[in-house]
């Protein structure tokens, strides 16, 4: 399927008018979250990560009255922040402030976003830690670098095909006119929506309005998302580093997002096969509570960054072409091939098989549930509120419950069979001796299991035929590519 | 009140009072709560929230990586963690999974040096069913020597997750130099060596849960939209019965340091020289100011407005990052300056400056408006960090687990109002010396 149905002209879509999300409430705190609908799929093909630095220095820079060192004193006492997140569609920034002092951090929070400093030796500082945070952020961990290099491989080609954070030489290159000139014809007021919670005063609002008001009110150019290419054959991406274990991350692009009919079957599915860091899982069970193989084993349908540190999916990553994934912790290198074979074993069962009647209610019984505990805080729920306002959805958390009432266990079946498959896929490792795992995966060769403990018959059963599950993997369709080298 | 329980009731103060962190007579957590024990010596802090809907249950026992005093044992709090989830007669794992999942709970467990905690949040509906699930799991684990080294090896894979971050290994190394009998010597994921050998381990494990797995060292918090005399009434049924246990460890004392030491990490692969120094530093306490004045420290001199980290990090651009980390522990630990250089060449330099402006704290008083900005920072972080029922039993697991009750954060929080720049000075001076220090470095291979 070629996403033809999908192409949206996104510029088109936005109202030249912000949007506001408020949600006024006796607390004691009040949490802003602010995204301007532009990201890195905005940034020139020959500059990766100019979204990013521009929100960075935004929020890691000075404003025009003040150095970064005078609004790092001014926030201390507040202890408050503005952080940025910055993804292929949206460029947010959240943080929160105790109502005493809402004038004070609002003050700053709208010269950081509004009246930004440029300072020459702001953006050396944050240059610098964006070149780092690939150097020896991304590259020193595995299962995130794994991640990211599966999302820049099924999208290459397209704007989604770079890395947020850029190319070390990417970054290296940019200059400062570059992030003004981007901050100018991106950050608009048709881009804007304006999130906030809490216990701030009635005419609280209308300030921050006006003040956004001195935004631009229609953005400048912006190019065209493009649908993902076919994958033709499943092909292989070996990240060689020094690394104790191999680090998976699998997948495909899908043409599934929150305003697909079948999102709510697609959210099951997912659930069902491996709900994030949590033992309810197909895979989980499967892989690390009956075989000890890894930590755990997860499947998604959207982009997910930082899975290690996060216990709950962000919010504002909308993109409109999504992606399902497989993550596998890292496991010892004598059973990588086996665990791999697995994974895969897994899903054409589910596939072939369909959902179990009982598992369909049970998960259905925790997403129904669970979206309560998601969007439990202020900042969570803005979050899915900004969102949902992005897809023109009603309430995430009651279109979800309500979609997922009505579900049937045919319609999920329906949905695996329609997005889920075990050829065409993307697969990346990290690991050691990349010659020696390509070798390992694409030969045909059983790779048995042994286990330090007795395993149950059907156990052992079931690895008869995982053992020589085929990979279908073409050594020709195999990269191996040293860390070092990877987004340089 | 039931007459079987000492039952006290403490209070917090409405938050929306103005100028909460100028006032520090109002109490930290903002929310009453109501701490009682059981006969066998179960203790049950209830905060009621106004958050609506979602419950927190944490349970925290004390024992932790502190706990683990038999050679070739290091890293079973963190494993028995793991096999908390392994079932029971009555709730297999299988089927304790299917309940929660059911309730769309989120579950999970870690464990630190000094305890280890399982939490799970859900639908306030359902706290009956998941008081009574934990309640079965905490007096009748039952595990066999099979499923025992299948989890084994998942530790394993959780070790391996970790070690690609050079961080892990200069935990590691940092806290084998600069101790030598205490327990801290390793760290809550215990030495690679003994994670190794865990399968053959089983015995040892079940001596584990015997020991810890205890009312005396368990408490139950519960925070939300609850009553607490509810939530007695079915704590009491569920976890009535449990027996007290007999077992306390005899946990090493760590001899005073008789100067100072150094490690070295060759990385082997590409990275940013990494340098931490680390200082002894004494026991939590509240019944004194050295605790506080040593967290208090950590901002003045190394966080992003101390005029080191504006040198460093903001003018001469040096290093990437800086930060002091002072955690509290039940055990004398460490206090832990770190710094990530950009080159391997100004390391010394680095070492030379975070040194001087030690000196530089322990030869003068700090200046009295920045100790106020840093009391301000630390009660509005509070604030901030409390923002749902389950962010509220996080923020005081930590506090449970060194003195098994809430009024520990509260009076904390006091004796940070309560500071002086001479505290400051003081502990500087008195545990930022030589003879305690550990300093150890990181470097890629071939770099230094």
């Amino acid at each position: 399927m070629r996403f033809a149905a999908l192409l949206l002209a996104l510029g088109s879509l936005a109202s030249a008018q912000m949007r506001v999300i408020a949600r006024p409430e006796k607390s004691p705190l009040v949490t802003f979250r602010i995204v301007f609908t532009t990201g890195a799929t905005a940034d020139p093909a020959a500059k990766p990560g100019l979204a990013y630095l521009t929100a960075r220095m935004l929020v890691d820079g000075g404003t025009k009255d003040k150095t970064y060192r005078q609004i790092t004193d001014e926030l201390f006492p507040l202890a408050a922040s503005l952080n940025a997140q910055v993804d292929k569609e949206m460029s947010t920034f959240y943080g929160a402030t105790h109502v005493d002092n809402l004038d004070a951090y609002y003050g700053l929070l709208r010269d950081m976003l509004l009246n930004p400093g440029w300072r020459p030796d702001d953006f050396q500082r944050v240059k610098d830690e964006a070149i780092n945070a690939i150097r020896a952020g991304l590259r020193s961990n595995d299962e995130e670098l794994g991640k990211e290099v599966l999302y820049s491989n099924v999208y290459e080609g397209t704007p989604y095909g770079q890395y947020n954070g850029g190319t070390v030489s990417s970054l290296e290159s940019i200059t400062l006119d570059d992030l003004k000139s981007f901050y100018h014809s991106q950050y608009s007021q048709s881009h804007l929506i304006i999130g906030i919670a809490g216990g701030y005063p009635a005419t609280f609002l209308d300030r921050v309005k006006k003040d956004f008001r001195s935004l631009p009110e229609g953005a400048g150019f912006r190019p065209r998302i493009q649908a993902p290419k076919l994958i033709e054959n499943t092909r292989a991406i070996i990240v060689e580093k020094e690394t104790r274990s191999v680090a998976y991350s699998i997948g495909f692009p899908i043409s599934l997002t929150r305003r697909s009919p079948d999102y709510a079957a697609m959210l099951l599915v997912a659930s069902y096969l491996g709900q994030h860091r949590m033992p309810y899982g197909v895979l989980f069970q499967q892989m690390r509570e009956k075989r000890g193989l890894n930590y755990g084993d997860y499947a998604y349908i959207q982009y997910f960054p930082h899975g290690g540190f996060l216990m709950e999916p962000p919010s504002n990553l909308a993109r409109h072409f999504e992606i399902f994934q497989i993550w596998v912790r890292p496991v010892e290198p004598p059973t990588a091939k086996f665990a791999l074979r697995l994974a895969m074993y897994e899903i054409d069962k589910l596939v072939k098989d369909g959902i179990p009647e009982d598992a369909f209610e049970r998960t259905r019984d925790f997403l129904s549930k669970y979206v309560n505990v998601l969007t439990q805080t202020r900042s969570a729920e803005l979050g899915y509120a900004i969102d949902s306002l992005y897809f023109d959805k009603n309430d995430y958390v009651e279109a979800v419950k309500s979609d997922l009432a009505k579900l049937t266990r045919e319609q999920v079946n329906t949905a695996i069979r329609r997005y889920l498959r075990t050829n065409k896929l993307v697969i990346v490792a990290v690991s050691r001796n990349g010659e020696a795992l390509k070798q390992q995966l694409t030969s045909d060769d059983s790779s048995p299991m042994t286990y330090n403990s007795p395993k149950p018959a059907a156990i052992l059963e079931e690895d008869k035929t995982v053992e020589k599950w085929p990979l279908n993997l073409d050594p020709a369709n195999v990269t191996i590519i040293p860390a070092e080298k990877v987004f340089q | 009140m039931n007459s079987k329980l000492a039952a006290l009731t403490l209070g917090g103060l409405a938050l929306a009072a103005p100028a909460f962190a100028a006032s520090a007579s109002q109490k930290i957590i903002p929310y009453p709560y109501v701490q009682e024990d059981l006969p066998n010596g179960l203790r049950l802090v209830t905060v009621s929230t106004d958050f609506p809907n979602i419950v927190a249950v944490y349970i925290v026992v004390q024992a932790g990586s502190r706990n683990e005093i038999e050679p070739g044992h290091t890293g079973f709090a963190h494993l028995f963690e793991h096999l908390m989830f392994r079932g029971t007669e009555q709730f297999t794992a299988a089927k304790y999974n299917d309940m929660l999942q059911r309730m769309g709970a989120s579950s999970n467990a870690y464990t630190s040096d000094d305890y280890t905690c399982f939490y799970t949040v859900f639908s306030k509906q359902d706290l009956p069913s998941v008081l009574e699930m934990e309640a079965d799991r905490f007096q009748h684990l039952k595990y066999g020597e099979a499923d025992f080294k299948t989890e084994s090896l998942a530790v394993l894979g959780e070790y391996n997750k970790n070690s690609s971050s050079p961080f892990a290994q200069l935990e590691e190394s940092l806290h084998d130099t600069a101790f030598t009998h205490s327990t801290y010597k390793h760290t809550a994921m215990g030495f690679l060596k003994d994670i190794q050998d865990m399968p053959n381990q089983y015995d040892y494990s079940l001596k584990f849960f015997d020991r810890y797995y205890r009312p005396e060292y368990t408490t139950i918090l519960v925070a939300g939209e609850v009553r607490p005399k509810a939530v007695r009434q079915l704590v009491e049924k569920f976890w009535g019965e449990w027996k007290r246990g007999s077992y306390k460890p005899e946990i090493p004392s760590e001899p005073p340091q008789d100067g100072a030491r150094t490690a070295h990490i060759d990385w082997n692969s590409p990275t940013l020289p990494i340098l931490t120094i680390a200082f002894k530093a004494p026991a939590y306490s509240d019944s004194n100011r050295e605790s506080a004045a040593l967290d208090a420290l950590a901002f003045l001199a190394f966080s992003p407005t101390s005029d080191l980290y504006q040198k460093l990090v903001v003018q001469e651009q040096k290093t990437l990052s800086l930060g002091a980390q002072h955690e509290d522990h039940v055990d004398p630990s460490l206090f832990q300056i770190t710094a990530r250089v950009k080159i391997a060449d100004d390391m010394e330099y680095v070492r030379g400056q975070i040194l001087e402006t030690v000196k530089a704290f322990q030869d003068k008083p700090v200046d009295a408006a920045r100790l106020e900005s840093v009391k301000k920072h630390l009660r509005y972080s509070a604030a901030l960090r409390m923002n749902s029922s389950d962010a509220i039993a996080a923020s005081l697991a930590p506090y449970i687990a060194l003195r098994r009750t809430p009024e520990t954060m509260d009076r904390l929080y006091g004796q940070y109002a309560q500071l002086t720049p001479e505290d400051v000075q003081k502990a500087a001076a008195q545990y930022l010396v030589e003879n305690s220090r550990t300093v150890v470095t990181l470097t890629p291979e071939g770099a230094k």
